[in-house]
Parts: C-alpha cells; structure tokens; sequence
C-alpha cells in the first residue's frame, strides 16, 4: 500500500503533500422492537489527498483509483486559489518524520468473535430490556468499526493504524397511554470485544429509568444551581469548553480567539481540564493522528487558567503554539479536522456527598442526551434528574435541557467531586461524525444554569 | 451494471441495485478570509437481494468487484432480516427538470469571487463577522430491480449560506440559498439580512414568562422533526407515534398546512421516485390543521398494511454516506403553506416576545413525545412591535401538540432553511427562562 500511495505523492508538483488510504470494515446488527432489522458487514476504502503550496493548501476525497489523475490537478488548483486570497500564507508546523505501526492491544479483537455470538449478545440485552412490560420498544444496536490507515507524506512519513471501536447501545422508549419517555443506552470502547460482555446491569438500569420516568414530573423552567454526574458534565466539557480549544474554531473569530488568549483565566482554581488521546484503554486512544502527528497529551486548562490548545499542523503553525496530534478525520470520505480525543475535567478534592450538600437546593441531573454550541452558547439534554431540596434527593424529573455560556458557566463551577468515570461511547459532529470522541468529568457542583420548562 | 444484474439473479429471489455518483466542491470563507476548499469525488453501490422473503445488503465504494458485493449480501440473509415487501415494477415517472448543465462550468474562482464580492458589500454595512460557506454538488442516482424497474436521475446544486455574527460572539444572524446552477445573491436579500442584524445588535437581559415566540424558517425544524417522527410508519410500527389512529383528526390551528412534495422541480433536489424506486408523489400532511397522512417505505408499508408513498429514503440524520445506509420512511421536501402576512407586519403584531432565529438543542429533547426545549441562538427580543435586541441565556420549552395550535400569523414567503422551505410562524404563549 505505502508504495501506491507514493506513487501517487510522486505526481503531485507541490511543496508538500500527503495521502491517506483507509480500509473501513463495519459490522452491524440492529433491533427494532423485537424484530431484527439488520445484520452483516461491509468492507469498503478510498483516499484522501491534501496539498500545500505557495502558500494554499487543499484537500480532495476520492474512492477510484482512476480518479488520481483529476484529484492531484484538482488539489492542486485549489491550493493555488486559496494561495491567492490568502493573507498569511498557509504553512505547516514542522514535526517528526515518522515510520511506524500501531495496533492497540485489545482485550478479545472483535474480527475474531463471530457474527452470531454478537448477535446472541446483542439479542440478549435487548430481550433484557423488552422484558420489561411498560417498555414499548427499543432501538439496541452493534456497531464495529475497523480503520485500518495508511499514511504517507513527502516528508517521508509511512505509517500504519489500527482503530477498532465496538459498542451495543440504542434507545429505550417506554409508554403509558399518550405519554412517551425515552433514555439512552450504551456500553462499548476501543478496548476489545470483552467490554461488551457482562453489561446486563447496564441495560436493566436503564430500562427501569425509562419505566420510572413514566411517573416523574416535568422540570420547571428557571435558572437553578444543579449537580451534574460524570457523563454529563462530559458532554458539557466537550460542547461548551472543549469545541473552543480546537483552534480551527476560533482561528477566524475576532473576539472568540480574543477571549481564548493562553493566560486567561476561565473558572476557579479547583478547574483543570486535559484532554488526553494516549490514554490506552479508552475510547478515545489513538497513537498517530490523521496527518502523522504523534498524539500527545494536551493540558487545557490548568488551575482555571487556559494553558493549551489543540492544534494541527497548520493552525499550530498560525498561532505559533505547539502541535498536540489532533487532527482526526471519520474516515476515507474526510480530510482531517481539529478534535478532541478523550478530553476531562481532572478530579477533585470533594465526594458526590458533599457536592449534593453544598448544593442543598437545586436538581442533580445525569446521563447526557446530546448536545449542541453555537459560539459560546451551548445547550444539552440530560436523560433524567431529581430534585434536591435541603441536601436530600427526591424525586424524579424529566424533559431537561439546559443552556449557559461557556465563560460564565466554567466560572461559576465550584465544586468538583473525586470520582472521575469517562464515556464508554460517544458521537461529536463536527462536519463529521467521530465515534470515538471521549469524555467525562467527576460530579461537578454548578451555580446558576438555565433549564428550559413548560 | 450488467454483470452484477446476472450475478444478483443467480443469488436471489429478487434483488434491486442503487448506485450513486457524486461529487463536491466547498468553500468556506470566515471574516473575509478564505478558510478552506474540499472537493469530493465518490461513487458507489449498495444492493438488496431477498431470497425466501429473508434480505440481504451490501453495498461497497469499489466499483469494480461486482461477485464480493453479491456475496457479502448473500451472507448476510443468514441472519434471517425479514423481507416483507417486493421491489416495486416501476415503468414510469414524472419528468423532473433536476440538472442545469451550466452547473459543470462554474469554477472554484467563480464562487469564491462571488464570496469576496458579498463579503465586501456587508463588511461596509455591519460591525459583525461575516462567515460565508457555498459550494457546488452533482449527483446521479441509478435504480435498477427484478421486477423491471429501470430509473435514473441526475441532480445540480449549488448552495450558499451567509451569516453575520454579533460582536464579542460567535453567534449571528444566518440565512441560506439554494438553486440548481450558480446564481449572484441579489442585493435586497442581503439588505434584508443586514437590516436583521443591525436591529438585534444589542444585548439585553429580560425577565422571562409566558410569550408570544416567532419561530424563523431556520429554526423550525425543532418542530418539524417532531411531527416527522410522529407520523413516520416506524414509529407508528413500533407504537411510538403519539399520532396513531389520529388520521382526519384535528392536530394543529386551522392555519397550518403541512406538504411533502419531492416532485416540485421549482426547487433543488427534487426526486421523480425514491431510493427504491416507488414513484413520489405529493403528500399532504396536515390540511388546515387535520391529520391527512402518514408516510411509508417498503418495509413499513408491508408492516402496516399500507401502500408504500414514494418516501423511502436512503438518509440518516448523523450519517451521510447514502450508500451504506437501507432506506427508511423520509420526508425529503417538506414546507409549511404560507400565509398572508409581511414579516415586518408579523413582528409589529408582537407586543412583547421573542424571535427564534436559531435553535440549539433541537436534537436532545423528548422528541417522540413532542416536547422540546431549545437554547436561542440567537433569540431577537421584540417589545412594542420592534426588535429592540437579542437576549441573552434565555430557553424556550414547550409541545408541539400544545404550541401548534396557539398559531398567531404566518409569513406570506417560504425560506429555505434545514429539512424544507418555511415562512416564519407565530405562537402564542411559549415559556421563556432567563436569568433574569
């Protein structure tokens, strides 16, 4: 493979070029209800070819060979474009030339594990979960993925990767009369097949949630201080914080890259966040990005005090910062982007107790249900909730979103719990979707969030 | 195409081959500089087989292993997906006008020129950011099955979104276009959005309470998703739809009437049949407030006992590589009929409430159930009939079942906007949380 993609190097006239070819297996069975709606694999690949020249860089995504020709001249012609009406000229932040191979260790390689033992386990949560009389239906699914990367560049780097991520998870809805609830549900990783077995209380949990939920109140809108547990204060690291440490984000925004100088300070002093890919065993783990940069492990935040960012070669070399290995793409059809790989906010001095003390009223909520930023604005669901009033928990709330802003919010902050667990699943959507992004936090206590209420 | 035909019969009771071609070009310019250029050349092909009502799929991006691809579906009818439906005998369709040849002329040069020229227009008329993404996308799409069905359709795009962003923000006032050959953006749509921006500048913070809310067409697929999951012949399957048992029943204001219409060729992207080849057709929805229509592919149809409506698509909110996802029920070409009101008319009639111009958190809310609750980014403030700024960290909640029928007013002009072409729409008596 090395050699075809240097073949391809070779007909490119430019300062600096590199190539990438992916194999991508997926195997997916899927449940709708009871009934089996898809089950099987799929192999397909393609390249993608970026360019830098006189100052412009370009990218183009192709799946025929015989397209190679088309794609050099058109990389090529769109690098001259942009070197046109480009004021700084596009450069790339020297790094390492690197030729190596990487596969993560795995704990069982689902390649190996047939296809009706994971239809067996995927049936058998499930049947777990449709047991449950007030559930109405589910969508449980198994999702594999392989990508297998080779990475060339005129440097002279050939690398070869592995990422192979697995996970069980889907939607439980439950229903009584016209009211209709619905939770997420997920186990998986990047670590192996064995992180799928023996998750049956996973699945139960979640179906008796879904059942209780029934019976819970609506959330009363208004502004609250609120306890998040780890999952959500995971999608809040990453929604609100985390999208504006990738610099592409902010490079072009005036007063966004104004307000996220290195030195700033952002929230108390109990608050550090790092985002971290060389993280083995996570879901997040990976050891070269996507244009052959080592990962490395990146503080964020330190003390509430910005530190770090995460870079490419190309935005690195614009801020004058050093590159961190985050430039990741979905796969074939995708020049790489900025992305966080397993980013977190690093433990605290506190226990959840004392969080749900210092809270005294308010609402604990957990488990995230998306979530979505727009500038410094971010607003996420979470699955469900309780009321706290006096230190005590009570009873049960739903249909919960909540929004703030990034500054005020990361300041507002003031206790952080000991008891750190990151995501074992996850989906940004970047332009592209990235399965693997990681994240977590321990509970963290926050003051003053809006919740959106009828 | 030939080879894999006698190939699939060989493996098969009945088999149906999709195959796509596309390719892309994208611009994206942020504060006047030219960010990036992706281009995109794929192809690929997905194929269905049913043998002993079991189905098969595959699909692969080499185009040339035609026996691994019929194999790989053959494979996987061992795990026993049921089949209960036929590929349709689709002789004919409408004749849609889909392609502008003058589409393969417009260069790169071309959309970025007409990039810097928008650029320099508002740059001199606004304080904020402008951000401007456009680009151009020519698919073709070719049908073939073993019941006769031998359908083809090629498609032009060219798309260009504008938005200003307000000062110390990332967050801004955005509005896009769509047309099937390049086309210079005329001077009073820009005006217009201008004219949004300049109004809404200033932050103000507000109490919050119950409210009439202007839902903007780029914000109301919050509750269009909704009622597309309600009426899904999925969800009514899997007894998730709210909406079962409900058709000629009264669900919204007698204001709103709610089409699908793929074969309106006026517009972008229209489609004569969907991705399996059952002829589309126009879809009524909602008729002055009245549930008319659920909508079907093949699957669901046969599920339901219904007859399939031309609306299997091969779609997936998160995922758009087509040619690896089967279809499933989608409306592709929805609007909202519009009313007789101007949209300064329509603000002028507010005495106190909020613009939605943007919506985030659309995806994360009970949307079976019909609930949401969304973020506004950003939300214009309206008090005295006049947009007197943007308010700062406010949601608005509530259910589509309960908001749909406080309709006040509705725009006289359909938008563009994500899942289909809307004017804006008024309701009465939203919550709103603030932190004042």
């Amino acid at each position: 493979m090395f050699d075809k993609l240097k073949s391809i190097l070779e007909k490119v006239d430019a300062e600096y070029a590199d190539i990438r070819h992916e194999t991508k297996i997926e195997t997916r069975i899927a449940f709708n209800g009871k009934e089996l709606k898809e089950i099987g694999g799929n192999t397909t690949d393609g390249y993608v070819l970026r360019v830098l020249d006189r100052g412009g860089y370009s990218s183009i995504a192709f799946t025929d060979l015989d397209n190679q020709e088309k794609a050099v001249r058109t990389a090529i012609e769109n690098a001259h474009l942009m070197s046109r009406f480009t004021e700084q000229p596009i450069t790339f932040e020297k790094v390492d030339i690197i030729t190596k191979e990487y596969t993560p260790d795995l704990a069982e390689d689902p390649r190996q594990i047939s296809i009706d033992e994971k239809l067996a386990l995927t049936n058998k949560y499930n049947d777990l979960v449709l047991s449950n009389d007030k559930i109405a239906t589910t969508n449980i699914n198994y999702l594999e993925l392989v990508r297998e990367k080779h990475f060339a560049n005129t440097e002279g780097s050939a690398i070869r990767e592995e990422l192979v991520t697995n996970r069980i998870s889907g939607l439980i809805t439950s229903r009584d009369g016209n009211l209709i609830q619905n939770v997420r549900v997920a186990a998986g990783g990047s670590s192996g097949f064995s992180v799928l077995r023996n998750r049956e209380a996973v699945f139960e949990n979640k179906s008796r949630i879904a059942t209780e939920l029934l019976r819970a109140q609506p959330v009363q809108g208004g502004c609250y201080n609120v306890v998040l547990n780890q999952s959500l204060g995971g999608v809040f690291t990453h929604e609100a914080f985390g999208h504006f440490s990738e610099a592409d984000i902010i490079e072009n925004n005036r007063s966004m890259r104004d307000k996220m100088k290195l030195g700033t300070r952002m929230g108390c002093e109990k608050v550090n966040i790092t985002d971290d890919p060389t993280m083995t065993g996570q879901l997040g783990h990976y050891r070269y990005d996507d244009e052959g940069v080592m990962a490395r492990r990146t503080p964020l935040l330190k003390e509430g005090v910005l530190v770090g960012r995460l870079h490419s070669r190309r935005t690195a070399a614009a801020f004058g910062e050093l590159v961190s290995g985050h430039t990741v793409a979905e796969d074939y059809r995708y020049a790489p982007i900025i992305r966080m790989g397993t980013i977190f906010i690093e433990p605290g001095d506190d226990t959840f107790e004392g969080l749900i003390d210092k809270l005294g009223s308010g609402y604990y909520l957990l488990d995230a249900k998306g979530g979505e930023t727009s500038g410094e604005n971010f607003t996420f669901g979470a699955q469900y909730g309780f009321v706290v009033k006096n230190g005590k928990i009570g009873e049960m709330v739903r249909d919960i979103n909540i929004s703030g802003n990034l500054y005020s919010t990361l300041a507002n902050i003031i206790a952080i719990s000991d008891d750190l667990k990151l995501s074992e699943t996850g989906g940004c959507g970047k332009g592209q979707a990235n399965i693997r992004s990681c994240y977590g936090t321990p509970h963290i206590l926050i003051n003053e969030l809006i919740i959106g209420g009828s | 195409m030939d080879r894999l035909i006698e190939s699939a019969k060989l493996h098969s009771d009945a088999f149906e081959i999709y195959k796509l071609d596309e390719s892309r070009n994208t611009i994206e310019f942020e504060d006047g500089k030219l960010k990036d250029i992706e281009s995109t050349i794929h192809a690929g092909v997905a194929l269905r087989i049913i043998k002993d009502r079991r189905a098969g799929f595959a699909y692969t991006k080499n185009v040339s292993n035609n026996e691994a691809l019929v194999l790989n579906a053959v494979d996987t009818i061992k795990g026993g997906v049921e089949a209960p439906y036929d590929f349709p005998h689709t002789k004919s369709v409408p004749t849609l006008n889909t392609y502008d040849a003058a589409i393969e002329d417009v260069t790169n040069t071309t959309i970025v020129d007409e990039c810097r020229r928008i650029n320099a227009l508002m740059t001199s008329k606004v304080n904020g950011q402008i951000n401007i993404d456009a680009g151009t996308s020519i698919s073709g799409i070719k049908i073939r099955n073993s019941s006769g069905a031998n359908l083809s359709t090629r498609t032009s795009y060219y798309a260009i979104t504008i938005s200003i962003l307000y000062p110390e923000s990332a967050t801004g006032i955005e509005r896009s276009l769509e047309f099937k050959k390049f086309e210079e953006v005329d001077d009073s749509f820009l005006n217009n959005l201008i004219d949004l921006y300049n109004r809404s500048e200033r932050e103000i913070n507000t109490a919050g309470g119950r409210m009439k809310i202007l839902f903007m067409p780029e914000a109301m697929y919050t509750l269009i998703w909704r009622l597309q999951n309600a009426v899904s012949g999925e969800s009514l399957y899997h007894g998730q739809s709210p909406l079962a048992g409900k058709l000629n029943t009264d669900i919204f204001s007698k204001q709103l009437s709610i089409i699908d219409n793929p074969i309106d060729d006026s517009r972008p992207g229209a489609r004569a049949f969907d991705d399996e080849g059952v002829p589309c057709k126009e879809l009524v929805i909602v008729d002055k407030g009245t549930l008319t229509n659920y909508y079907y592919d093949l699957f669901y149809a046969a599920k339901m006992k219904a007859k399939p409506n031309g609306r299997g698509f091969k779609t997936l909110r998160w995922n758009d590589d087509r040619i690896s996802v089967k279809p499933v029920p989608t409306l592709t070409s929805l609007s909202i009929e519009p009313g007789a009101t101007g949209f300064e008319q329509l603000i002028g009639s507010m005495q106190r409430g909020i613009i939605v111009c943007g919506a985030l958190g659309a995806h994360s809310g009970n949307i079976p159930n019909g609930d949401f609750s969304i973020g506004l980014s950003p939300g214009l403030y309206v008090e005295g009939g006049q947009i007197v700024g943007r308010i700062k960290d406010a949601m608005i909640a509530g259910n589509i079942y309960s908001i749909m029928n406080r309709v006040i007013d509705i725009e006289d002009s359909l938008h563009p906007a994500y899942t289909g072409y809307y004017p804006a729409v008024l309701f009465d008596d939203i919550n709103v949380a603030t932190k004042s």
